[in-house]
């Protein structure tokens, strides 16, 4: 019976959203946005402003109410019933405020009794979170006296006060300087480790590959492009390679370049060196490069400009906006 | 693992009375108390009047006061409780945890009539009192006027809460509460009787009890003893206790509901 309900269990996507849209009056926030998540993996949402990221994650949240769709959390609806949805979630929305009056062990307290832990519950993971976010040393300073970043961390270690089985954090390392980012990627980093579901909003690329196994990419309320890390790197699309040579190019010199089946734009970059758009995955920049050198072009560099997914995210924000 | 929606109403309750009692205001209400409670008992002698020997009467010019009390009372400790979850983004924090918004408003309205009914009941506690020092008795219409009071307090916070779930601001709804209690509701019942109305269901009219039951005058002639005999009116007991109760009833029902409803979008 126990494996029965196991299985059951495991069967129920920790977040499964269904046509969600949100309109403010005549503008819409969120059109119609289908995602889902596996459990135990981890989803980068990323998009510029505006995109509708944020407001997918208030309404997961129950922070605000879908216009249309659906938004489940381990198969129970938000809006229908938010505190069973919610039972099993922590979550980080933008830089939260809290009781400035309270510490950051009252504050655990309070949210630890909210959920129905028990005393002596809340004092050992109080203990235990402020660690991890490095917050020991102020637990019991009002916070009234705290900075952004470290609102910020106390907003992570209450997330995390109840061992939740699904993260969702939106722009998690916002307000934090560089020291600060680098140590709470590692907390979100440890707790991927953990099996936690993490789905998580950034604007930060680099984050995003370096702590998600998987990325949705949004923009004007739509989803355009789901899927993991290392296949989208890979997918064949338009992307920008520097190419350095041991002097300057000449005109005629540019014009053979622009000749090479899959480069779709060049632009002098620098003394010597020259930006190729070129149209394909690895192949074609294989391609290209080996061209350059057979036509005689001395080459003593080839590298891509931005990370595989920068580039993906570009192409296809722009692709997005021309629509 | 999870809270019954009665014991998170309790928790709610918890923090929201630490806010209080860590807060400048409840400090505040009871300097203002102090202030108010040695006025009432250090001019008459300073001025060479003599107190009043009933104790009824003696309370009476406490009970006077007792309106603008409450009044402050919900303005400080109600206006402003749930507003201040949106403007000040604490509800960032809160609200995603597994807690209904009806959970949150009863915990909070719970604080704020348990924190304004301990202000009232020291004044009144600090009346009965000194009446027993200077007349050497108390009388149970000292207790009904008390009564009357927290009945009327209870509808004062309801209204709070009311306006808190709805306006934008904490400051707008700090004021609204104010002005509504000490001008609107005033300036309805003054000009309704002209109509041949009378104003039994305005809270500040049924809010005469408090006073009425210690000193039943109806009305007052105007100073120098000239013009004619201004009546007053006051609502009976009962219905004005039924007043206090719907408005209370209504506004809390209607805070929760739009509450329940107020998105967090900021």
């Amino acid at each position: 019976m126990s494996g029965q309900l196991e299985r059951a269990h495991a069967d129920v996507a920790p977040v499964n959203l269904e046509g969600l849209g949100k309109d403010y009056g005549t503008f819409t926030a969120l059109t119609s946005l289908s995602l889902g998540m596996q459990d135990g993996t981890s989803l980068g949402f990323l998009g510029p402003n505006g995109a509708g990221k944020s407001t997918t994650i208030k309404i997961m949240t129950n922070l605000i109410r879908p216009t249309r769709g659906r938004a489940s959390l381990f198969g129970i609806d938000v809006q229908r019933d938010p505190t069973r949805a919610l039972a099993r979630v922590g979550a980080v929305i933008e830089t939260p405020e809290f009781y400035g009056y309270l510490s950051p062990l009252e504050t655990l307290a309070y949210v630890g009794r909210l959920r129905g832990m028990s005393k002596q519950e809340v004092e050992n993971r109080s203990e235990e979170v402020l660690k991890v976010v490095k917050m020991g040393a102020w637990a019991d300073h009002r916070i009234q006296e705290f900075s952004k970043g470290m609102k910020q961390r106390l907003a992570i270690a209450q997330a995390l006060l109840h061992e939740p089985d699904l993260l969702v954090f939106d722009e998690p390392t916002s307000g934090l300087d560089p020291r600060g980012m680098a140590e709470v990627r590692d907390v979100i980093k440890s707790l991927k480790g953990e099996g936690r579901t993490i789905f998580m909003s950034s604007h930060l690329l680099g984050e995003v590959q370096e702590v998600c196994d998987d990325i949705a990419l949004l923009d004007h309320g739509k989803l355009l492009v789901q899927g993991s890390v290392r296949e989208l790197s890979r997918r064949p699309g338009v992307s920008t390679y520097q190419a350095t040579f041991t002097g300057p190019l000449s005109d005629g010199e540019l014009d053979t370049l622009r000749s090479f089946a899959h480069v779709e734009q060049v632009r002098r970059a620098a003394e010597g060196a020259v930006d190729l758009r070129i149209d394909g995955g690895e192949e074609a920049q294989a391609e290209v490069l080996r061209t350059m050198i057979l036509s005689g072009l001395r080459v003593s560099g080839f590298r891509p400009l931005g990370s595989p997914l920068e580039q993906l995210y570009l192409s296809r924000i722009l692709e997005s906006d021309r629509i | 693992m999870r809270a019954s929606a009665g014991a998170q109403v309790f928790t709610v309750t918890a923090y929201e009375i630490r806010k209080y009692l860590r807060g400048r205001r409840l400090l505040g209400m009871l300097l203002l108390l102090g202030v108010i409670v040695a006025l009432l008992l250090g001019l008459p002698p300073a001025l060479g009047l003599k107190y009043a020997t009933d104790p009824n009467e003696f309370v009476a010019s406490f009970a006077n006061f007792t309106s603008i009390l409450v009044v402050l009372a919900g303005v400080l400790f109600a206006a402003d409780a749930l507003v201040s979850e949106h403007e000040k983004r604490t509800g960032y924090f809160l609200f995603p945890n597994p807690v209904r918004r009806e959970v949150l408003v009863l915990g909070k309205l719970a604080a704020s009539l348990l924190v304004s009914a301990v202000v009232v009941s020291l004044y009144y506690g600090a009346a009965a009192v000194a009446a027993l020092v200077v007349t050497g008795s108390v009388t149970w219409d000292i207790g009904l006027s008390y009564v009357y009071a927290l009945a009327y307090m209870t509808s004062v916070v309801g209204v709070a809460f009311l306006i808190s779930s709805s306006l934008r601001t904490t400051t707008s709804a700090t004021v609204l509460t104010f002005f509504l209690f000490m001008l609107i509701f005033n300036i309805v019942q003054a000009v309704l009787p002209l109509a041949k109305v009378n104003p039994w269901f305005i809270p500040t009219a049924a809010a005469g009890i408090i006073s009425h039951v210690l000193s039943p005058t109806t009305g007052f002639r105007p100073p120098n003893g000239g013009g004619e005999f201004i009546t007053t009116y006051v609502p009976d007991v009962t219905t004005s206790l039924i007043v206090f109760t719907l408005y209370f009833i209504a506004a809390s029902l209607l805070a929760i509901l739009l509450f329940r409803r107020r998105e967090l979008s900021s």
